[in-house]
């Protein structure tokens, strides 16, 4: 790896003993010395902590910002939010991707309204300088401005049923940040990225807490100005430490999201046509999904192609895998090669009793061994329930295609129910 | 991570480049891996193995080792017959995790002992990983 970029969080990281690795560019924690299979249980148990500050984070302010974020995210800003489908305000966050004019993935996002032409974009690892390239060449308006602001914003989760329990802990007003805060909601403001209801935790830092997270399980993303983070990390480990709270790496991010139908980009959505996938929520869909409600980069594209594979979700009947990636294929159940592998990793908080996937959320007693599960890209559709073959050749494992994979996340939970 | 001062090496034993042991004194010999493959692996989570009266020549993979993020395969030291297979791991594959040179995976009858001198002994792998 040449010179990787740390995070202010490094030092702490390898103090602790953690097994390091390479993550877009990011020398990371895959685990620390409790181990993956502990770290993903705390999140669907207690709660864990992540170090996500090598996420990169944009700010588009100015006259004609929403203009510009309505031509490029690929989500209606006009009828994004919630059920009702309402616009995006000051306060309310959408996810949605950055496509190329060829239809493909630059980058997926989470775009925050601050103020009426004030938003924050957080995209992927070292992608802060492209997305915001990308924005900058569609930018029609000279008073709109673009800054990658990655090195300036400290970024951390806390993930899992007991996050707010132990978040209230470190946050001066916990009632008026957790009041009326549904997911993909955020209240407060940090360094530049100021809204109009400032929120600081226990300490004076202003912070920024956002209902989302990477795990589909209950939680918060937290910013604050980066020489702030280890401090606030510090606090955390401190308030969750009665609590089961574990510091968590990459792996157990990685076996949380996949159990979730959450795709890595660049791995699972990435330089092919964002269609025939199990995000199609992120696009601006008309309800007759015979185009768009509205024209933005890479829409023509997408409904001009003639890109026919589709990517799917599945999940094993044991913990057995395939790695991911070249060498490696998937083949119908009479052998034929049909697709190839894009995630596969064990979600250790499931298994299965009838053929039916149960999770320890549901009964902590439950002996859990781990089911593999995933996404393959395939050159055919796939209903759920059907078979495919995962192999490197040598070892065949069978999986099913699943419409959803770990049963009782706890990602959209009311407030209540979660500091009950 | 463990650093190199904290692994567990045992003279009891030859290793492999690939990181597996084995025994050297019995009529049969026990095969594991070493502590720095299970700390490099992290959390254990599956143990394939072969069926006991399988036979292997020396390099041959004999199974896989599963861990939360990826597959690893193993790969026989020694040539011979599988006569023996440490059931324990079915249920608790963690246990190498806790201690590798106790938890064996498969247990060998060689073919032929003297392969054993073209192995590592623990000064060689302990040289080997310091790189």
């Amino acid at each position: 790896m040449d010179n990787p970029k740390k995070t202010v969080l490094h030092g702490w990281h390898v103090e602790q003993g953690a097994n390091m690795a390479s993550f877009g560019n990011y020398d990371m924690p895959l685990w620390y010395k409790t181990g993956a299979k502990a770290e993903h249980l705390a999140v669907i148990q207690a709660a864990g902590i992540f170090d996500t500050s090598h996420m990169a984070v944009v700010a588009v302010r100015g006259q004609g910002a929403r203009e510009l974020l309505q031509l490029c995210l690929c989500k209606d800003l006009r009828t994004c939010v919630g059920k009702e489908k309402t616009p995006l305000v000051a306060g309310r966050c959408v996810y949605g991707v950055f496509l190329d004019d060829d239809g493909t993935v630059i980058d997926d996002a989470i775009l925050y309204q601050l103020q009426a032409e004030s938003f924050m974009v957080v995209v992927n690892a070292g992608m802060g300088g492209v997305v915001a390239g990308h924005l900058q060449k569609h930018a029609s308006s000279p008073d709109v401005v673009i800054n990658d602001l990655t090195d300036k914003v400290g970024k951390m989760d806390i993930q899992g049923p007991l996050a707010a329990a132990i978040l209230q802990k470190v946050l001066v007003d916990p009632g008026g940040v957790f009041h009326q805060l549904p997911y993909f909601s955020f209240k407060g403001g940090f360094g530049t990225f100021a809204t109009d209801c400032p929120q600081t935790l226990v300490d004076g830092t202003p912070v920024l807490v956002s209902r989302t997270g990477y795990t589909g399980e209950f939680g918060f993303e937290l910013f604050v100005a980066i020489d702030r983070l280890l401090p606030l990390w510090l606090m955390l480990l401190e308030a969750g430490r009665e609590s089961g709270l574990l510091a968590c790496g990459l792996a157990a991010r990685d076996s949380l999201r996949a159990g979730a139908v959450l795709p890595l980009s660049h791995q699972d959505i990435g330089a092919w046509p964002f269609l025939h996938n199990p995000w199609q929520f992120a696009l601006a869909w008309n309800d007759g999904r015979t185009g768009f409600t509205k024209d933005f980069i890479g829409a023509a594209a997408l409904l001009k192609t003639s890109w026919r594979k589709y990517t799917l979700a599945f999940a094993g009947f044991d913990p057995r895998k395939i790695n991911a990636g070249e060498g490696n294929w998937v083949t119908n159940e009479a052998g034929e090669p049909i697709g190839t592998i894009l995630t596969c990793t064990t979600d250790m908080a499931i298994g299965r009793v009838d053929g039916v996937i149960v999770s320890v959320a549901d009964n902590k007693d439950f002996p859990a061994k781990g089911l593999c599960c995933g996404f393959v890209l395939l050159d055919r559709n796939c209903a759920p329930g059907e078979r495919v073959v995962l192999t490197d050749g040598k070892r065949k494992i069978a999986v099913e295609i699943r419409a959803d994979i770990r049963p009782n996340r706890t990602a959209r939970r009311p407030m209540d129910k979660m500091l009950a | 991570m463990k650093e190199l001062s904290e692994l567990i090496f045992s003279e009891e034993v030859r290793y492999t480049e690939d990181h597996e042991w084995v025994t050297t004194s019995g009529a049969t010999l026990k095969v594991g891996i070493s502590d720095y493959a299970q700390d490099q692996l992290g959390d254990i989570v599956f143990v394939e193995m072969p069926e006991a009266g399988a036979t292997f020549a020396k390099g041959d993979q004999f199974g896989t080792l599963e861990s939360v993020k990826a597959v690893s395969e193993l790969y026989l030291p020694i040539g011979g017959e599988i006569v023996a297979v440490n059931e324990a791991l079915g249920d608790a594959p963690e246990l190498i995790n806790q201690d590798s040179y106790s938890n064996w995976i498969v247990e060998i009858k060689p073919a032929d002992s003297s392969e054993l001198d073209q192995l590592l002994t623990a000064d060689a792998y302990r040289t080997l990983l310091k790189g």
